[in-house]
């Protein structure tokens, strides 16, 4: 009863969850289902997740989607996860589940809206759309402001001052990567004011290496492609 | 040490922590911050809650803002909590974490962008915009739409098949109910097409009542003020201490 990961490694959320099984030695089969290609949108795909979306897991006959909530089942599923990753402890884990549900209304829009509308718009068939960009950029800087004051302690590596990383970690790093489609020079631009979320996306990326990395040479493969 | 809850009635995602509390005999005392007045975002709130959100705890020296993470640190911390509201069997959590998390970027974003940009408008300062609120019906229908395809597919009462409500049912229910609002009208003419969603409205309604009246009259009577605009009369009924008058008498 092997874990189905439903994946196109383009998607940020897609990459937390399956950065999470590496990390955890969670066995998983990765099932590419092509963002571009809108193979998300046919009636087979439908049948695992009537939303549409990415990722999704089939765990036996266990179906679930939305990425926080799979993290979740994980992280309490499966043995030798360990605890840092979503704590036992209810005040710990009472905070992350409120920096994933901020996350939903601040931070996942602005990365999302900036690549859709410039880079990434003519693999999704839309137009170029500077304004949207400029409202993504806003978002983006406003949730950097607000993790770099408040969820981001001065003296701790992670998120809500603590010494290893969980979930939300995973998630909202991932979800920052993104940027690096649009390009060195914008991404220096719109991280260069956040020092601290700068040292917090090498720390998440050094506590989960090499998969960090690996999963994330997609972006820079694709950014090479369409620069050419 | 009473749990103390930061609240403003007309939030919906308050509303559903309020009902949440008073249907499973949890204490707290409610301590008023008015949205239209810009309370949240005073100095004096923002020493409490640096984030400015409501709803927001305060338990002890625990503070939490995020009404799907106090829902479920309420659920899983009170004792008496009865399991259906978030189980312990960790396929039936999943699946409700999964509404939750649906519901962000999903119907929260109907209801609330309809009602800032028509008939709350001029309450909150805002120009009325008839596109933005084109838009927030465009998500509440699909929203909608998927709501009767998926997750109340089956024959329960509630969302995931369930004949029991969960804090899923209770925060997407008072997010729907911000609706009421804009008349019997326009919210007829909005959730008309959806007769699995009317009733499985109703059915929550009827789990948490008197509670969930009771907590609703507010946006009952807002709704009679904005329809009836020559209407005198306060709106800020409802129970709990006004932050203002708590905060100036510490000083």
């Amino acid at each position: 009863m092997k874990l189905k990961v439903y994946a196109d490694r383009l998607s940020q959320p897609v990459r937390a969850v399956i950065i999470f099984c590496e990390v955890n030695g969670i066995e998983y089969e990765e099932i590419k289902v092509d963002l571009a290609n809108r193979e998300h949108l046919t009636p087979e795909f439908s049948e695992i997740n009537p939303m549409q979306q990415l990722p999704a897991i089939v765990h036996g006959t266990f179906k679930l989607f939305e990425s926080h909530a799979i993290l979740i089942y994980l992280a309490s599923s499966f043995p030798g996860v360990a605890d840092h990753w979503y704590p036992d402890d209810v005040y710990k884990r009472s905070k992350i589940h409120s920096v994933l549900d901020w996350h939903h209304s601040n931070l996942r829009r602005g990365p999302i809206t900036i690549v859709q509308n410039s880079i990434l718009a003519p693999v999704f068939r839309r137009p170029l759309n500077p304004e949207a960009v400029a409202e993504g950029e806003k978002i983006l800087s406003a949730a950097l402001s607000k993790i770099e004051s408040f969820w981001l302690d001065d003296n701790r590596p992670f998120l809500l001052g603590e010494n290893q990383p969980s979930i939300a970690d995973l998630s909202l790093v991932c979800d920052i990567m993104q940027v690096k489609l649009v390009g060195e020079t914008d991404w220096n631009r719109l991280l260069g004011p956040y020092k601290k979320v700068q040292q917090w996306i090498e720390n998440t990326r050094n506590a989960t290496n090499p998969h960090f990395d690996e999963l994330h040479k997609v972006l820079k493969e694709l950014k090479e492609k369409l620069q050419n | 040490m009473k749990l103390k809850l930061y609240a403003d009635r007309m939030s919906q995602p308050v509303r559903a922590v309020i009902i949440f509390c008073k249907k499973n005999g949890i204490d707290f005392e409610e301590i008023r911050v008015d949205i239209a007045k810009r309370q949240h975002l005073t100095p004096e709130y923002a020493e409490i809650i640096p984030m400015k959100q409501l709803p927001a705890i305060v338990d002890g020296r625990f503070k939490l803002f995020e009404s799907h993470a106090i829902l479920v640190y309420l659920a899983s911390s009170f004792p008496g909590v009865a399991d259906h509201w978030y189980p312990a069997d960790v396929f039936k959590r999943s699946k409700i974490h999964s509404v939750l998390d649906w519901h962000h970027s999903n119907l929260r974003r109907g209801p609330t962008t309809i009602v800032r940009n028509t008939v709350l408008a001029p309450v909150l300062g805002r120009p009325l915009n008839p596109e933005a609120a084109a838009e927030g019906e465009k998500f509440l229908s699909a929203s909608l739409s998927k709501i009767e395809s998926v997750w109340l597919k089956g024959n329960g009462r509630f969302l995931l098949g369930g004949n029991q409500p969960s804090i899923a049912d209770l925060s997407l229910v008072c997010d729907i109910m911000q609706l009421e609002l804009l008349g019997e009208t326009e919210r007829n003419r909005l959730l008309g097409p959806y007769k699995e969603v009317q009733q499985w409205i109703e059915n929550t309604r009827n789990a948490t009542n008197p509670h969930f009246d009771e907590v609703h009259k507010i946006l009952m009577k807002a709704k009679e003020k904005l329809q009836n605009p020559r209407m005198k009369g306060a709106t800020n009924e409802g129970g709990g201490s006004d932050m203002k008058r708590t905060l100036h008498s510490r000083i």
